[in-house]
């Protein structure tokens, strides 16, 4: 599935420590235009803190994040602002802004960083939230709405800035279990769409469906990386095929 | 007994006039310690360290010293001295803003805390400045969760505008003390003047709880 072409957004050598703690270390990663990478590894190897630094909402110690060629300099805060708008992020606990509708929610990044009038504004918001399937949904606060529902907002919301990449910190860790399918269902949607993305998820038959190729962390480091059919197969004697065993032991799936 | 009622009767449009100018005098320093509390909460999160410092400082110094010692130290101290004349009510008014800009800004700054780290991650993410993210995001949730300290704010405020009496201002206190010592109906007359400072309040707290329930965000309990 890897296409000729450079890298959309490459991260080189991503360090970042806590006290004396180490949390990233020197951790690598590009992803092509269309492709779908997937962070799975235990609690603690540092999924998200990747995740959260390859958009600066973590300021790694050390390395270079680069978008389509142009790498990001996060001491420039427009430059920083203009490049966070180009990558969509979604959270596991969806963080969407409590005091505002769906609608809103969706509208307020398009209005208020993109300047869009009002109108087009709302015409884009509404068509977004349809495509989540949440169209009738969108006069409801946060505080009215399932888990699965806001995390689609959520993406909603990621969705409406246009982004070339999108980031998916573990989007279905803190949802019922019921309502995990409907967040994949979209997810899946977007890969279809052709999306770009970098999900963090512990879902392995998610991750194993969906990936392009899957990428095994533990305590900072990249472990392994692969495609999910390499990685997975029956048979393979692969640090990720020994986690994907036991969770699916303890009836993760 | 038919004496004080009597007196209370005689006397209360002129005690009520003076209601007026608490009540003005509450209304200003509420403003004035909204305008200055708000960058003080703002700058105390968000600001680099000087400026937390600084406003630590200036924090400590109007909620460290009595509303009496202020009052006297700027209207028979500070502007004289500084050559301005200004009107008793001003002084007074400036006074209370400027002790309740310290205050507010704590109530502002506990409702910012209070927030979830992710409100201001989500906004970054869809790039967002962090000014416009506390314009847009932070500062309207913060503001809903402060009204219950605001309440409380304006009943501080209410009480300690008859301070203000001390410096001259012709608010209901002062009036009542007037009439007290010309009547000799301290008992009845400062009963009524308490009593209207209960009504009153009672009245703002009803407000603002009116207020609190007009804002508050639909299924969201807290």
């Amino acid at each position: 599935m890897t296409q000729e072409t450079s890298p959309i957004l490459t991260a080189e050598n991503i360090t970042k420590r806590f006290g004396d703690q180490t949390i990233l270390n020197n951790v690598s990663l590009a992803v092509n235009k269309g492709e779908i990478k997937v962070l799975i590894g235990p609690s603690g190897a540092g999924k998200s803190t990747f995740l959260q630094s390859l958009n600066f909402l973590v300021m790694p110690d050390t390395g270079t994040i680069t978008l389509e060629n142009r790498e990001i300099n996060p001491g420039d805060k427009r430059g920083l602002c203009d490049y966070r708008r180009q990558v969509g992020m979604i959270f596991q606990d969806f963080n969407l802004f409590d005091h505002l509708t769906a609608l809103a929610n969706v509208e307020i990044g398009m209005v208020r960083v993109l300047k869009m009038k009002k109108d087009p504004a709302r015409e884009r918001a509404m068509a977004e939230l349809a495509r989540v399937g949440l169209a009738d949904q969108a006069d409801k606060y946060p505080a009215q709405l399932s888990g699965g529902q806001k995390q689609r907002v959520s993406i909603a919301r990621a969705l409406a800035m246009d982004p070339k990449v999108m980031l998916l910190d573990e989007p279905t860790s803190a949802l019922d279990p019921e309502l995990i399918g409907e967040v994949q269902a979209v997810i899946r949607n977007l890969g279809s769409a052709g999306m770009t993305m970098i999900m963090a998820t512990h879902q392995i038959g998610f991750a194993r469906t969906l990936a392009d190729e899957i990428i095994f962390m533990e305590n900072g480091r990249v472990v392994e990386q692969g495609t999910p059919q390499a990685l997975l197969a029956p048979g393979a004697t692969t640090r990720t095929r020994d986690f994907c065993a036991k969770i699916a032991e303890i009836g993760g799936e | 007994m038919l004496k004080s009622l009597t007196v209370i009767q005689q006397g209360m449009p002129y005690i009520l006039q003076g209601v007026v100018v608490n009540l003005m005098v509450v209304v200003f320093a509420m403003g004035v310690g909204f305008i200055l509390g708000l960058p003080l909460a703002v700058g105390q999160v968000y600001g680099n360290r000087p400026t937390r410092k600084i406003i630590g400082i200036y924090i400590w110094f109007f909620r460290g010293i009595p509303l009496l010692v202020l009052l006297f130290l700027f209207y028979f101290g500070l502007f004289p001295w500084l050559g301005i004349d200004v009107s008793a009510f001003f002084a007074a008014t400036l006074v209370l803003g400027l002790i309740s800009s310290a205050y507010q800004s704590q109530i502002m700054r506990g409702a910012i805390l209070s927030l979830p780290q992710g409100q201001m991650k989500a906004a970054r993410a869809i790039g967002m400045s962090d000014t416009r993210a506390i314009i847009s995001v932070i500062l309207p949730q913060a503001m809903r969760l402060s009204i219950p300290g605001w309440t409380n704010e304006y009943a501080i405020l209410l009480k300690d505008s008859a301070v203000t009496y001390a410096l001259g201002v012709t608010e209901l206190m002062s009036r009542a003390h007037h009439i007290a010592s010309r009547t000799y109906q301290h008992l009845a007359i400062y009963l009524a003047a308490g009593f209207i400072f209960l009504i009153l309040t009672y009245l703002g707290t009803r407000l603002f709880h009116a207020l609190h329930k007009k804002l508050s965000i639909p299924g969201y309990t807290r």
